[in-house]
């Protein structure tokens, strides 16, 4: 799933090619009803147009959200019906009854998306699945409403400017609306929605680690798919001008999803892509309209294992290997600091840790630990494995529920908050694997760690609204400035998947520093680097603690402990063994037999 | 009039049941939900109902002939559609698509076969189908002697898992690497599931053969309802399965009764829902909130 969008290039340039496409696309949509001849061209690429907006909906909520809907177009049809009733037997003109059929799928989309927000993404597909069936059933079932098979005939043109649009009226309206739903969809992935989006999709923890709320990213992903569809749906109802159950079947929602993958999902162009391809061979369906389905299987089975990034994927694939098409480094654009003013000093917290217990099965995981680290101070948690250290961070951050016990950032009890909520109240993490967002740059993955900073409300982000840019623009410049400050600058803009290990790390610590945290939880963040990595990770972290953020760290490596930290605890199978000052507590006999071993001679080399 | 409903339900439930047990197999050790089991189901009850009708075997070759066949079908799909795409990304949720894919192809090609039309598929002796009154409820053997098989079939699979062979199953599903640490190969348990979830999804074909017809049409119905039936139990539990089974057949022939039978569908939908609202994991099932 790749997003071209999203490589390296000056942003002005990148602007400037789009502008370019895009006038020659919109001249081309306002030309193409006058020029070809025929009245049958024009109705196929105005269907084209209709199915081509379902798919970009689609393409949004399963490319970028990952979660796939076989549910489409039942969605199409509620906005279908809904329509056409209003308009054949209530008299309504189009757009009410457009606008009706929207707030119903709106609905719709909701109410599917309701348990999805509790549970694994595969139920999602069956829901939307059962949900179809549901709808194609009621169709039938309520034939008071819905004229059950006879369907509803004569469904009147849309109006608009006080005029009955004719078929190029038709045209020109789906391709503009086509163009505006195209636009919004790529404003909002560029966007703060869009990284959290994707890291909703590729790394859950990572989203709620950076504030996202998986709730609300999720909701908005599900409604505005559906109002797409709906709007596609009345679009689709007043171009056939009648519509029966027979439209609405399992296999029209499928083709949505093979369009989709066939395109390239999660890429801007996919479902344009996919959508126009599917059409440009008619001839070929003609001849196997009796497999349709067969081959939907054999397309979507070959791509998934082949080309999981579908056409786009492979077209972007093949220009990167013509080594004239690749772009220089040096195109990368410079981002100017941040002002003073933007960087606010946070104000480091305390973190007062009493009791705490976890139990996983009959394991007692944490038992009675209590730490206590003063504001602004470098505290270290370590212990052999399985002694609970990772444990306790994932209590503290909120990803683990305690059986007993409080934890206090100064006077705010932790325990019993969301994540997300942790997070926003001023707790930054990383993960002892770092959760990076493979498919992002370096510098999007950092960004997304400011996603609660932003203000701009979706209508802003979709429509790039003055704030929307402005904080668009300063969360960049943070992101850089923090890269900058973990030594990554020269990495801005490759993908964060392609960063080794240990760079990885950094750029985790910058994101969470973007969420200018004032308690910053390091899971071991040392393993894997070498001497001189090592080195400037214990001088950066005292340069995070001096711009105001307490620090508490999980780690092995006890030079790093011994040469940074003020204080430590030890944990051993999940009680406090010993704490206090480095030196201290790693001479302490009971440490250095129960669990140091045969590090003692290193750890009396490291303290003074 | 309650005692039939209720009867009718439990005999209905009972092979919902049963899809959901065979999706629960498939989905403890390897974490992924096969969207062609529907079709597998449906292929169960096709090539049983053949072999027995149209070449006169005695049932339990029909049986035997669907159980292989369906398991084999199983395999394959795991080698094709499902092992090389987790290979590539254990935690991607690409195999939903992949899966679907080949539930296209399978339905798609069993409609090529058999055609459009039902076979009817005889319960072998000395059960039947036809119905008598007792204790003021009709009732036929077949549906008595199914309902006690779902039952020992969900506690002889419970048991399993309860043996050392069992657990080492689901030590794969809580973490793969570990496993592989102990000499478990992640890869070969996969591929046996898929054996095992496919033969157990054929014979669930041969068993709702003579109560639903062994027709095309199966495939979709059975996918939803087996699904229902293993989110409203908690997926992965059998108990729980086999309860939910009941629920949503009771729920089904009162929706029949009182409303219409083209409620059915979205009765049970709407149940399940409302439980997945209240009960994300289900009815017996495991919260999971590990996402670190």
């Amino acid at each position: 799933m790749s997003d071209p969008a999203s490589t390296a290039m000056k942003p002005g340039r990148i602007l400037r090619i789009e502008l370019c496409v895009g006038v020659a696309i919109v001249a081309a949509l306002a030309l193409f009803p006058i020029v070809i001849g025929s009245q049958y061209q024009l109705f196929i690429a105005t269907q084209v147009g209709v199915y081509l907006m379902v798919a970009i909906g689609l393409n949004f909520l399963t490319g970028y959200g990952g979660q796939a809907s076989i549910g489409h177009g039942a969605l199409m049809a509620i906005g279908a019906y809904t329509a056409a009733i209003l308009m054949v037997d209530h008299q309504w003109p189009f757009w009410p009854a457009a606008g009706a059929g929207m707030v119903l799928t709106a609905i719709g989309g909701a109410l599917m998306a309701l348990p999805a927000f509790r549970v694994s993404t595969w139920y999602f597909a069956l829901i939307t699945l059962g949900f179809a069936h549901v709808v194609s059933g009621m169709l039938i079932e309520w034939g008071g409403l819905t004229h059950s098979f006879d369907g509803i005939v004569s469904i009147p043109m849309p109006a608009a400017f006080g005029e009955t649009l004719g078929p190029r009226g038709l045209f020109w309206l789906v391709a503009g609306l086509n163009v505006v739903a195209f636009v919004l969809v790529r404003n909002l992935v560029r966007s703060r929605v869009g990284r959290g989006l994707i890291a909703v999709r590729d790394n859950p923890a990572a989203a709620m680690a950076s504030g996202v709320s998986l709730v609300g990213v999720k909701m908005l992903a599900f409604v505005f798919s559906a109002v797409l569809a709906g709007l596609a749906g009345a679009l689709f109802a007043v171009q056939k001008t009648v519509i029966t159950p027979d439209d609405f079947t399992a296999e029209f929602s499928i083709f949505f999803l093979v369009v989709v993958v066939l395109g390239g999902a999660g890429s801007l162009w996919g479902p344009v892509l996919g959508t126009i391809v599917f059409f440009v061979v008619p001839e070929f369906l003609e001849a196997l309209q009796g497999w349709r389905l067969l081959v939907y299987g054999i397309v979507l089975l070959a791509l998934m294992r082949f080309a999981p990034s579908g056409l786009v994927g492979a077209i972007t694939e093949m220009a990167r290997s013509v080594p004239a098409l690749r772009r220089p480094s040096s195109a990368a654009p410079e981002i100017a600091p941040p002002g003073t003013e933007e960087l606010p000093a946070s104000a480091p917290a305390s973190l007062r840790i009493e009791g705490l217990g976890k139990r996983f099965g009959g394991v007692a995981a944490l038992d009675g630990v209590s730490i206590a680290i003063p504001a602004g101070a470098v505290h270290a948690i370590v212990g052999p494995n399985g002694s609970g250290k990772t444990t306790l961070l994932n209590l503290v951050s909120g990803y683990y529920k305690a059986d007993a016990g409080s934890a206090m950032l100064d006077d705010l009890e932790l325990l019993g908050r969301s994540p997300v909520a942790i997070s926003r109240r001023g707790i930054g993490r990383t993960f002892q694997t770092p959760k990076m967002l493979p498919d992002l740059t370096v510098i999007e993955n950092v960004m997304l760690g400011g996603y609660a900073a932003e203000r701009a409300s979706v209508i802003e982000v979709a429509l790039r609204l003055p704030r929307s840019r402005r904080e668009a623009a300063r969360q960049r410049r943070q992101a850089a400035h923090y890269l900058r400050f973990v030594g990554l600058q020269d990495q801005l803009f490759i993908k964060a998947g392609e960063l080794p290990h240990g760079q990885q790390r950094l750029a985790e610590i910058a994101r969470a520093l973007v969420g200018n945290p004032r308690l910053l939880l390091l899971d071991e963040p040392a393993a894997g680097l070498s001497m001189d990595e090592l080195d400037r990770l214990g001088a950066l972290i005292k340069s995070i603690v001096a711009q105001g953020t307490t620090v508490a760290i999980v780690e092995h490596h006890l030079d790093l402990v011994g040469a940074i930290c003020e204080s430590v605890t030890v944990l051993d199978r999940g009680k406090v063994l010993a704490s206090g000052r480095p030196e201290q507590v790693f001479s302490d006999p009971a440490v250095l037999s129960a669990y140091m071993g045969s590090h003692a001679s290193v750890v009396g080399s490291a303290s003074p | 009039m309650l005692f039939q409903i209720l009867l009718n339900g439990i005999a209905a439930g009972s092979l919902y049941a049963l899809v959901a047990v065979g999706y629960n197999i498939l989905y403890r050790p390897t974490n992924v939900f096969n969207f062609a089991q529907g079709d597998f189901v449906m292929l169960g009850a096709m090539i049983g109902a053949s072999v027995a009708t149209l070449y006169g075997l005695p049932w339990y070759a029909a049986a035997a002939a669907s159980a292989l066949a369906v398991g084999i079908l199983g395999g394959i799909e795991q080698k094709i559609a499902v092992g090389p795409i987790l290979r590539r990304s254990t935690s991607s949720h690409a195999w939903i698509i992949s899966t679907l894919a080949v539930s296209l192809i399978l339905a798609n090609l069993v409609g090529l076969f058999w055609g459009p039309d039902p076979i009817r598929l005889q319960p072998p002796w000395p059960l039947s189908v036809r119905t008598f009154q007792a204790l003021g409820v009709r009732m036929s053997s077949y549906q008595i002697a199914l309902i006690a098989g779902t039952v020992a079939a969900v506690f002889l699979i419970e048991r399993f898992y309860r043996s050392r062979r069992g657990r080492a199953v689901l030590a794969v599903a809580e973490d793969r690497d570990a496993a592989l640490l102990r000499g478990i190969d992640p890869e070969r348990l996969s591929f046996w599931s898929f054996v095992l979830g496919g033969m157990f999804a054929g014979l669930t074909g041969v068993l709702a053969a003579p109560m639903l017809y062994a027709s095309v049409g199966l495939a979709p119905l059975v996918l939803i309802k087996g699904f229902e039936a293993a989110a409203i139990g908690g997926i992965g539990n059998n108990r729980g399965a086999l309860l939910a089974g009941y629920i949503l057949g009771i729920a089904e022939a009162f929706s029949a009764v009182v409303l219409s039978p083209g409620y059915q569908q979205a009765t049970t939908f709407g149940l399940m829902l409302l439980i997945l609202l209240v009960r994300p994991q289900g009815l017996l099932g495991q919260r999971e909130t590990r996402y670190v």
